[in-house]
């Protein structure tokens, strides 16, 4: 069962665009307002991600139901330059000053679950979910 | 215009469940419903709609012939709807049209069902010797092959089963919905900020302090700093069962929190041996505010709010707008 | 530029109505940056009551500004930070230490006459 929305980013302003779609469909899945804010805040620090480092990518957003578990899944991807040291990248306290990663510890924090592939010249897929609790 | 604001709330309702035409397809592929079906139901359309009330009257026997199905039946309104809309809907089922307007019109009788707190085994039941009696009508038609009849019969089922899917589905999301409402009533009334004076909030925390919880502390804390426009909150902890570390993490995100909205937490209660150990634990407790009991963590707010009063009225006159 | 700067008595007032894209966000700071310079500010107000997330960039630009106005002699105060907004930010371990928060702009003017009745004259 799904609604699935697709964001291109090529520039900043495709953040808030990718983060406002993100809350419509959080909101129609059914989340409170205070986790609409939260996966709104994750998805931009991801997209930002791409924005930073792969200059162009897409976001998709999309509801899941399964098993009567409801919730939503974001995947971005981008085929940049991909990360070299992941470990470094979601350490928590890269997070300071750095601008790769700022978010991304951050986004893993909040969502339910949360993976990142990523290798030198095979670009970035982060997929997130978040469980309507 | 009842039925516009009916029909609001059902297509309301489709876009929550998240049923949209991609959905709709979805369930029909599940079902295994086919373009071929459509001439076989049409086949015993006649029969349906000739017979429609008898059909329907043999759902509602069985529904009141059961404890948990008399809520339908028992108030005069509300059963002459559900009469009305059931044979609508078994109109509808051969009708060959199963789209947006055909799940809109099952979403408002489950949505009846779900008011009345209908139980999904009953409606199966019921829904099950309407199907039958329409088997059986259909099988003993005498100007057609049997196996012609069987087959036609199945296709109908087809509908019947993604009826069924429906209205299963909306059943079970109205309960979660009335859930999480009772949830939410009870979050509410353990988790109370007190507003003791103007700008001055006061929060006991007692008990477990769970991940949950303390989220719900620090939402219930925020919505009042903006409610009561309050400057100063005090945070009891006097009562709070365990503190370890990640109860006092949960404290100091609170308190962050609340900084970001320009109020000021006191810490009362933090006895001194807790104190230690969560230092010798690496928390940075530097940056609370902590009071020894409650009355000093009072005392010290309203000298923080006092003291702003102090210093307006010492200078040349009344202050031209402020707090 | 996308958001106006008021200038009300020595204070500057930045009321942030609709979400900024980074570029929008930068060139915020740029005018602050330019206008507490020229106008000699003793405060700088950002009102982020109509944002509904702030994020790691939003919250740095932030920092940047207070820090920038620190430079030049002025105080500054983010002023409406709404509740799920605040809760998302701590959850996600955004931080805006450093800078000085109000509940609104009327808090946040009280501040900065308080800042500096405290103060003296010219905050350091």
């Amino acid at each position: 069962m799904s609604a699935e929305v697709s964001v291109s980013i090529e520039r900043d302003s495709d953040i808030v665009t990718a983060r406002q779609e993100g809350r419509q469909l959080a909101a129609a899945a059914g989340f409170s307002s205070a986790d609409q804010t939260i996966i709104a805040l994750a998805i931009s620090e991801i997209t930002r991600n791409i924005v930073s480092y792969a200059q162009r990518g897409k976001v998709t957003l999309s509801r899941m139901d399964e098993g009567g578990r409801r919730g939503i899944l974001i995947v971005a991807r981008d085929d940049g330059p991909g990360i070299p040291d992941i470990d470094l990248a979601m350490r928590d306290g890269y997070s300071t000053g750095r601008s790769l990663g700022v978010g991304l510890p951050g986004a893993k924090r909040v969502m339910d679950e949360f993976e990142l592939v990523s290798a030198p010249g095979k670009g970035t897929t982060v997929t997130m979910k978040k469980w309507l609790r | 215009m009842a039925d516009e604001i009916q029909q609001a709330a059902s297509k309301a309702l489709m876009r929550e469940m998240g049923l949209d035409e991609a959905n709709i397809e979805r369930r029909k592929k599940i079902v295994g419903f086919e373009a071929s079906d459509l001439p076989r139901i049409a086949a015993i359309r006649d029969l349906v709609t000739q017979h429609a009330d008898d059909y329907v009257t043999t759902f509602f026997n069985h529904l009141s012939g059961l404890d948990d199905g008399r809520a339908l039946i028992a108030s005069r309104a509300i059963a002459e709807r559900t009469r009305q809309l059931k044979r609508e809907h078994l109109m509808a089922m051969v009708q060959g049209e199963y789209g947006m307007k055909y799940v809109e019109q099952r979403i408002e009788l489950g949505t009846l069902y779900a008011k009345v707190g209908l139980d999904a085994r009953v409606f199966l039941g019921a829904f099950h010797q309407l199907l039958k009696h329409i088997g059986s009508a259909v099988m003993k038609q005498p100007d057609r092959k049997a196996v012609d009849g069987f087959e036609n019969f199945m296709s109908l089922k087809k509908i019947a089963f993604f009826d069924i899917g429906l209205i299963v589905d909306i059943l079970v999301f109205e309960r979660e919905r009335v859930i999480r409402q009772q949830q939410e009533s009870i979050r509410e009334l353990s988790t109370p900020v007190l507003q003791i004076r103007e700008r001055l909030l006061l929060l006991p925390i007692i008990g477990v302090i769970d991940t949950q919880r303390a989220r719900l502390i620090t939402e219930s804390l925020l919505r009042s700093i903006r409610a009561n426009r309050a400057k100063v909150v005090v945070m009891d902890i006097t009562g709070v069962a365990t503190i370890d570390s990640k109860v006092s993490n949960h404290l100091l995100q609170t308190v962050t929190a609340a900084r970001l909205m320009g109020a000021h937490v006191i810490v009362t209660g933090l006895s001194a041996e807790v104190a230690q150990s969560l230092v010798a634990l690496g928390i940075e407790l530097s940056k609370l505010n902590t009071v020894g009991d409650l009355q000093g963590g009072l005392e010290e707010a309203e000298r923080i709010l006092g003291y702003r009063v102090l210093t307006t009225e010492a200078d040349a006159g009344p202050a031209p707008g402020g707090s | 530029m996308s958001v106006p700067i008021l200038k009300q008595g020595d204070v500057l007032i930045a009321s942030i109505q609709a979400a900024l894209s980074d570029r929008e966000l930068a060139q915020l700071h740029d005018a602050f940056a330019d206008q507490v310079g020229r106008f000699r500010s003793r405060g700088v107000i950002i009102d982020v009551t109509a944002l509904d997330v702030l994020d790691s960039f939003a919250t740095r630009t932030l920092r940047s500004i207070a820090y920038t106005a620190k430079l030049r002699g002025a105080n500054a105060v983010v002023v409406g930070i709404q509740p799920d907004v605040a809760f998302a930010m701590v959850q996600l371990g955004l931080s805006l230490e450093g800078v000085a928060t109000a509940l609104d702009l009327e808090e946040g003017l009280a501040y900065i006459r308080d800042v500096a009745k405290r103060g003296g004259h010219r905050v350091r």
